[in-house]
C-alpha cells in the first residue's frame, strides 16, 4: 500500500568559523578610468555565485552594471586571503569586506569630484547611470570613467584596500555563556512524502522551503542554493551512507554511494524572508548549508506521519524502514 | 597504433590511436576539445556525455577504436557566445548553472532529448537527464530550462 505523509523541519545555524576563531575576509578595489571597477578577493566561487555578489555590489555603489565590474579571485599571486568557501560565510564576510573596499575608494571619488564640481561637499555628488554628478542638478555630471580619468591626470587614483572581521567570541567553558557566531539563519520546510509499505521505498512529492535570507541579493541564487539544499537534504535522508571498514571508504563510487539524480527531487518551491541582518551587506546574510538542513527532519517526520514509524538512523533506507514496519506490527501483535 | 577516421563538430579528423585510449582524453588530449568533463570516469555521472552517432554516451567508458568512422558532437559543437543553442539560452535565463561542471553533459543530454522528442512530458525530460549528476542545482532549474527550451521550440 502507499501512504503519504507531511512532516515539517526547522533549523537555526549559525554563520561564519565561529568560537571566537578569526574570521576574516578582504579585498582590493580599483576604480577605473574606462568607467569599470575591479575587485580583487581570495573568496573562491565554487558555483554559488559569490563572485556575482561581489560585482553586484560593487556595481550598487558606483552606479555602474554588473558586467562593468571586474572581479578576479581565488589567485594567490594577486588576491588577498578571504578565508575558506565554508561555514556559509563568503556572502557576509567577504561582501563586508569587498563593500568597505569599494566605499573607501568611492569617498576618495567623490571628495575629488565634488573639488571639480565645485560642489561644497562629497556628500552632494552621486553616482548613477555611469554618470557621477551633483544631486539634483543634472546640469552638472559627467561619464564616471572620464572623472577617473581628470583625477588620473592629477596623480589621483581611487584604489583601496580592506577587511571585515565577522563578530564571535569562544565560549566559556565553565559557564557555557558566549556568543560563538554571528549572524544567525533560520529556514522552515514541509516535506511530502509516499511510503510504499511493501518496499519500503520512500518518494519525496513535494518540498516547500522558507528560509530567511536577510536580504536575497541575487534572488536567483537564492533559490539555486535553496533547491540544491533541499536535493542534498533528500541524499542524506534516504540514500547517502558513508560505509567505513578500518577507516577505509569501501563505497566510493556513485553506483555505491547514491546521490539523488533528476528522478528523485521532487517539486520544490522556494521563498525567503527578508529581515534585514543589519551587520551585512545591504542587510544580506548567508543561506548555504543551512538549506539541506531543515529537509531531514521534515521528511524523517513525513515518513512517520505516513506510516506511524521513526527513523531514528540515517539513510531511511527500503529495509531500515520495512524492518520498522514489521516490528511496529509485532508490537501490535 | 591505429588510424581512425571520424567526425567531431563537422570537422574530419584522421588520427594515429591507441585503440586502447578513452574517447575522453582523444577529445579533451588530442583535440584539445576541454568542454567534455571528466567527473568520475566510470560513467557513473554524465560529465563526460557526448553525442556519438546520435545517441549520448559517457566517453570515459567509449575507446577510441570504437569511433571510427563516427560522427560526434561535444558541447563546442553545439553553440557559443554569439549563437547559444536554445537550450543554453534557457539555461542562462533560468539560472540553471551554479559550478558549471555538469553543464556540458546536461546540455547535451537535453539536446539530444529535444531533438529526437521536441516535446517532452516532465517524465521524459527527468529520465532523459538521470545519468548526469548535479550536486549543485538540486537539478530544479535544470528541468524548468530543458521544459523552458522545449516550450520555445513548439512556437
Ligand atoms: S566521467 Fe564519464 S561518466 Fe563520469
Ligand atoms: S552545477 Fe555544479 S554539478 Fe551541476
Amino acid at each position: 500500500m502507499k501512504k503519504r505523509g507531511i512532516g515539517l523541519g526547522c533549523a537555526w545555524y549559525g554563520t561564519g568559523y565561529g568560537n571566537g576563531f578569526p574570521d576574516v575576509s578582504s579585498a582590493f578595489v580599483e576604480i577605473h578610468d574606462d568607467g569599470s571597477a575591479t575587485v580583487l578577493t581570495g573568496a573562491v566561487d565554487v558555483g554559488q555565485g559569490s563572485s556575482s555578489i561581489f560585482a553586484q555590489i560593487a556595481a550598487e555603489e558606483l552606479g555602474l552594471r554588473a558586467e562593468d565590474i571586474c572581479v578576479n579571485t581565488a589567485d594567490t599571486d594577486v588576491t588577498p586571503d578571504s578565508g575558506t568557501t565554508a561555514a556559509t560565510r563568503q556572502t557576509y564576510n567577504t561582501g563586508n569586506a569587498v563593500l568597505k573596499a569599494v566605499r573607501q575608494a568611492k569617498s576618495r571619488l567623490l571628495t575629488f569630484a565634488a573639488r571639480e564640481f565645485s560642489c561644497p561637499t562629497p556628500e552632494g555628488i552621486e553616482l548613477k547611470a555611469g554618470y557621477i554628478g551633483v544631486k539634483g542638478d543634472p546640469s552638472r555630471r559627467m561619464i564616471l570613467g572620464y572623472m577617473v580619468f581628470k583625477a588620473r591626470l592629477n596623480g589621483e587614483r581611487f584604489i583601496s584596500a580592506e577587511s571585515s572581521t565577522a563578530r564571535s567570541t569562544p565560549v566559556d567553558l565553565t559557564s557555557g555563556q558566549g556568543a560563538p557566531y554571528w549572524p544567525y539563519s533560520f529556514g522552515c520546510q514541509a516535506a511530502e512524502v509516499e511510503v510504499d509499505t511493501e518496499t519500503g521505498k520512500v518518494k519525496v512529492l513535494k518540498v516547500i522551503a522558507v528560509h530567511d535570507v536577510g536580504k536575497a541579493l541575487n534572488p536567483t541564487q537564492v533559490e539555486g542554493q535553496i533547491a540544491g539544499g533541499v536535493t542534498q537534504g533528500i541524499g542524506y535522508a534516504l540514500l547517502e551512507e558513508l560505509e567505513l571498514q578500518k577507516g577505509m571508504i569501501k563505497n566510493p563510487a556513485f553506483s555505491s554511494y547514491l546521490i539523488p539524480t533528476a528522478l528523485d527531487v521532487p517539486k520544490i518551491e522556494a521563498y525567503f524572508v527578508e529581515e534585514a541582518e543589519e551587520s551585512g551587506p545591504y542587510g544580506a546574510k548567508g543561506l548555504g548549508e543551512p538549506a539541506m538542513l531543515p529537509t531531514v527532519a521534515a521528511v524523517i517526520n513525513a515518513i512517520d506521519d505516513a506510516v506511524g514509524v521513526r527513523i531514528t538512523a540515517l539513510p531511511a533506507t527500503p529495509e531500515k524502514i520495512l524492518q520498522a514496519l514489521a516490528e511496529k506490527k509485532e508490537e501490535l501483535g | 597504433m591505429i588510424t581512425i577516421e571520424f567526425s567531431v563538430n563537422d570537422k574530419t579528423y584522421v588520427l594515429e590511436v591507441d585503440p586502447r585510449e578513452r574517447l575522453l582524453d582523444v577529445l579533451r588530449n588530442r583535440l584539445g576539445l576541454m568542454g567534455t568533463k571528466e567527473g568520475c570516469g566510470e560513467g557513473e555521472c554524465g560529465a563526460c556525455t557526448v553525442i556519438l552517432d546520435g545517441k549520448t554516451v559517457n566517453s570515459c567508458l567509449i575507446l577510441a577504436g570504437q569511433v571510427h568512422n563516427s560522427v560526434i558532437t561535444t558541447i563546442e559543437g553545439v553553440g557559443n557566445r554569439q549563437s547559444p543553442h536554445p537550450v543554453q539560452k534557457a539555461f542562462v535565463e533560468v539560472g540553471a548553472v551554479q559550478c558549471g561542471f555538469c553543464t556540458p553533459g546536461m546540455v547535451l543530454s537535453a539536446k539530444n532529448l529535444l531533438d529526437k522528442n521536441p516535446h517532452p512530458s516532465d517524465e521524459e525530460i527527468g529520465v532523459a537527464l538521470s545519468g548526469n549528476l548535479c550536486r549543485c542545482t538540486g537539478y530544479d532549474k535544470i528541468l524548468r530550462a530543458v521544459k523552458l527550451a522545449a516550450e520555445e521550440g513548439k512556437q
